[in-house]
């Protein structure tokens, strides 16, 4: 026989507030436990030196290419909209670098690295530390006696402080090289009237205010990216959701931040 | 000295341990055996405090290791070597640096050094040759082998081993047997295996506890258990005897 | 060569930051090796000005405002910028700011001391000038030329109202005169009142376009800046023109209004030469005015009209 209820059985609705409120704010608990431990596991940097060079090399060196493809391309094509957008005479051409420039600067440098670097080294990091969690090499680590979260955390958080501001330059120099290129052989704007509107309208802040975010991204991406990757449980399918998990969720937090940011600093 | 007083842990809603006691004397060899799922291998994380009781304590040479600091915890850690279930070696790093990379974070040995210890551990887990290969290049035997070097590459006092010859085959096993017991011979370390192969047990431990549904059925020595005449045990020891076609 | 993680990583930060110091004076207008000099200007009205603002000497871009402070002693406000190393700046240089606020084009100007002055040292504070926002001044005239306008407009109505009146008596010898008094007058009105409504109109598009000037970049600055300064020389023109027109309707009126509380009669007015003369000159005047006018309108709104592109 079926039956038909108007509404949730309660206990459904339990269940859905458990999900939708109480499993974040758990989850959220387990990151700021992770990241605490982490930051006292900052002293003892020295025995785990060697392999931030190896994590600055796989987030920032490794990644570079593609970022620098993905921001000549989005440069490029903020470039030709914008003068296809522009319709009135009257409006100098000169506009066009005026809202490629700070554009690039201000967002889509760093948002445009970020989520490439969520897709390519949020999945690595997860997926790899993924992978150490369910064949026991994390246990391994601490086993014998080294700091797990030390030694795998806090070199792939510090490298991605670092490295992701050397992204985000690399970015936004290729991204207005690109938009600029792009406007002089398409015959949009030449490549003076293009910097001298980009002069004109330039805020020493801007680039500061880029740089703000690059270090927040860069901690979120590395720390949320970890914090999915040590705690996988579940083998194979454990580490897939977890790589996924950390992809998203990293894109999710990094446009929260973005928003964030922009409200409390412009 | 390791002791296991009255250990009790649960996961969420699945009790796992309930009051285990256990003692290891110095330079013995014990075997903990029971079925899979009985929770042999979380009594042996909690050993190295990889796990924290729900209540019990655990003491080695005499200090509470859930008692202590994160830092001194760690510094008990390092007298002992683990070998894991699946081997655990770092995918990253090839067999050489696998074995070396204790060396390199404990000690403070020049790399000529380290390289004539590592040639050693893989010399006594009969691998030489290996050094360069990584990982994902070999078998299971191997992994477990190459894992076992870095696991006595310090010279632990202590060395767990789980499930050291399951997924093996028996002549691979009888190896690591092998393996074992030299290796307690030679180093005159304090082992504790987790096995439910009985024919291991038989080997190379000197005392066997038996865990049967989360408490600790049954412990003594070999000769002991040979003579026992406890209902559970003799089932679990016939089965794996059947088994392995004695 | 087998180069090592650390040289890489090294390498590739040292360049990053090389790109983004220069990245940023570049865009700054800064010269990307030399040094730059800072002085200070205090000015009593920023005009707009914020950081990253041009510096110009000679309509030549030498560097950039810096800050832009309101003082907490002076209560004025503190203007620091960077220039060139390369430009000598001497006691008896000032500054002003200029350009147009509403078109987001401001600048600083920098005018130099003369060469063999001492040298302002780095850090120094210069003087300032007088800066003019030519596009502000316009704004704030508009409402006043309407209203004066309006006010000129109105005297000539009365004056017209009353010529009519006066025509619509019985026979007079002046019949003539006061036919061509109406004919003036009717054109004038006509020609007023359609201006009025005109040139208000313009005006109000004067204001409007200032909000959507404030699109335009500093490429157009210096055109649309001599539109306005020609806007604004023609308004002052026509001021005068009004003022003029004004006057006469004014003397015209006091004419009429004698003619019409019989102060004299018409024989008097007829038989003093003095007053038909004068009269008869004012109607002059007015219509070489009209005249004027008509035939060259563009000479009072032609550069208004330039306005209507807004």
């Amino acid at each position: 026989m079926k039956t038909h209820s108007s509404g949730f059985h309660p206990s459904v609705l339990i269940l859905y507030a458990k999900k939708l409120i109480l499993d974040p704010i758990h989850s959220f608990g387990r990151y700021s436990q992770l990241l605490f431990r982490a930051f006292g596991a900052v002293p003892e940097f020295g025995t785990y030196r060697k392999n931030l060079w190896e994590q600055m090399i796989h987030v920032g060196i490794d990644s570079m290419p593609i970022v620098m493809l993905a921001a000549a391309f989005s440069g490029a094509v903020t470039t030709v909209q914008t003068s296809y957008q522009l319709v009135s005479p009257l409006i100098p051409k000169s506009i066009i670098g005026s809202i490629v420039v700070p554009s690039m600067v201000l967002e889509l440098g760093a948002v445009v690295t970020g989520f490439i670097l969520a897709g390519r080294v949020g999945a690595r990091i997860a997926a790899e530390l993924g992978t150490m969690r369910v064949t026991e090499q994390i246990d391994a680590i601490e086993a014998m006696g080294l700091n797990s979260i030390g030694y795998l955390i806090v070199p792939r958080v510090i490298a991605g402080i670092v490295m992701f501001p050397v992204l985000y330059i690399a970015a936004c120099f290729v991204g207005i090289g690109g938009g600029m290129l792009v406007g002089h052989i398409g015959g949009f704007v030449s490549i003076g009237e293009f910097v001298d509107g980009a002069r004109e309208y330039f805020q020493p802040f801007d680039p500061i205010f880029g740089m703000i975010k690059c270090l927040v991204f860069g901690f979120i991406i590395t720390s949320v990216s970890c914090f999915k990757g040590y705690y996988t449980r579940g083998g194979a399918e454990g580490v897939g959701k977890a790589t996924t998990e950390a992809a998203v969720a990293s894109c999710v937090f990094l446009l929260l931040a973005d928003l964030v940011l922009a409200a409390t600093l412009l | 000295m390791i002791s296991v007083q009255n250990l009790h842990k649960s996961f969420r809603d699945k009790v796992v341990l309930q009051g285990i006691d256990l003692e290891i004397l110095e330079g013995e060899t014990l075997a903990i055996i029971g079925r899979s799922g009985s929770g042999k291998s979380v009594l042996m994380k909690h050993i190295i405090g990889l796990l924290q009781p729900d209540s019990g304590r655990v003491t080695v040479d005499g200090v509470d290791i859930n008692a202590i600091s994160y830092a001194d915890l760690r510094r008990i850690r390092q007298n002992f070597g683990v070998l894991f279930q699946g081997g655990a070696l770092f995918d990253s790093m090839s067999s050489f640096d696998n074995v070396a990379f204790p060396l390199r974070t404990f000690t403070s040995m020049t790399e000529t050094e380290i390289n004539r210890v590592v040639m050693e551990c893989l010399e006594m887990v009969e691998l030489p040759g290996v050094q360069t290969k990584m990982p994902s290049e070999l078998s299971g035997g191997m992994q477990k082998r190459v894992a076992l070097a870095r696991a006595v590459a310090l010279k632990p006092r202590y060395i767990l081993y789980d499930e050291p010859t399951s997924g093996l085959d028996p002549e691979t096993s009888t190896t690591i047997d092998e393996l074992i017991q030299s290796l307690s011979d030679q180093l005159n370390v304090t082992s504790i295996v987790v096995t439910h192969d009985m024919h291991s047990v038989l080997n190379i431990a000197d005392k066997a506890a038996f865990v049967h549904e989360g408490k600790m059925h049954w412990a003594g020595t070999i000769a002991e258990l040979h003579e026992s005449d406890d209902q559970i045990l003799r089932r679990f020891v016939k089965a794996n005897e059947y088994l392995i076609g004695k | 060569m087998n180069i090592s993680n650390e040289l890489k990583v090294g390498l590739t930060i040292i360049t990053a930051a090389v790109i983004f110091i220069l990245g940023v004076r570049y865009f700054q207008d800064l010269p990307l090796f030399a040094t730059t000099y800072e002085l200070t200007a205090e000015f009593k009205d920023a005009g707009g000005l914020i950081p990253g603002n041009l510096v110009r000497v000679h309509g030549v871009s030498v560097g950039s405002v810096e800050t832009v402070n309101i003082s907490q002693e002076s209560g004025k406000v503190d203007v620091t910028f960077h220039i060139d190393r390369k430009i000598i700046v001497t006691e008896g240089s000032y500054a002003s700011v200029s350009g147009i606020d509403a078109l987001g084009a401001v600048r600083m100007d920098l005018y130099l001391g003369p060469l063999d002055a001492a040298v302002i040292p780095e850090g120094g504070r210069i003087g300032v000038g007088e800066g003019n926002d030519l596009f502000g001044d316009l704004t704030a005239r508009a409402p006043d030329m309407i209203e004066k306008f309006s006010e000129v407009l109105n005297g000539l109505d009365i004056v017209v109202s009353e010529t009519g009146t006066l025509l619509s008596e019985p026979e007079s010898d002046f019949r003539k005169t006061l036919a061509s008094v109406k004919g003036s007058m009717a054109q004038l009105e006509s020609l007023l009142t359609s201006e009025r409504t005109r040139l208000s109109s313009i005006l109000l598009n004067v204001e409007d376009a200032t909000g959507s000037l404030k699109t335009l970049t500093a490429e157009n600055g210096p055109a649309v800046s001599k539109l306005i300064t020609d806007l604004s020389a023609t308004l002052t023109t026509l001021d005068v023109e009004l003022e003029s027109l004004g006057e006469a309707s004014r003397s015209l009126n006091e004419l009429l209004a004698k003619v019409n509380s019989g102060q004299g009669t018409l024989g008097m007015l007829v038989n003093d030469p003095s007053m038909y003369n004068k009269m008869d000159s004012t109607l002059d005047g007015i219509n070489a005015l009209l005249a004027d006018f008509k035939a060259s309108p563009g000479k009072y709104l032609g550069e208004m009209k330039l306005v209507d592109l807004f």
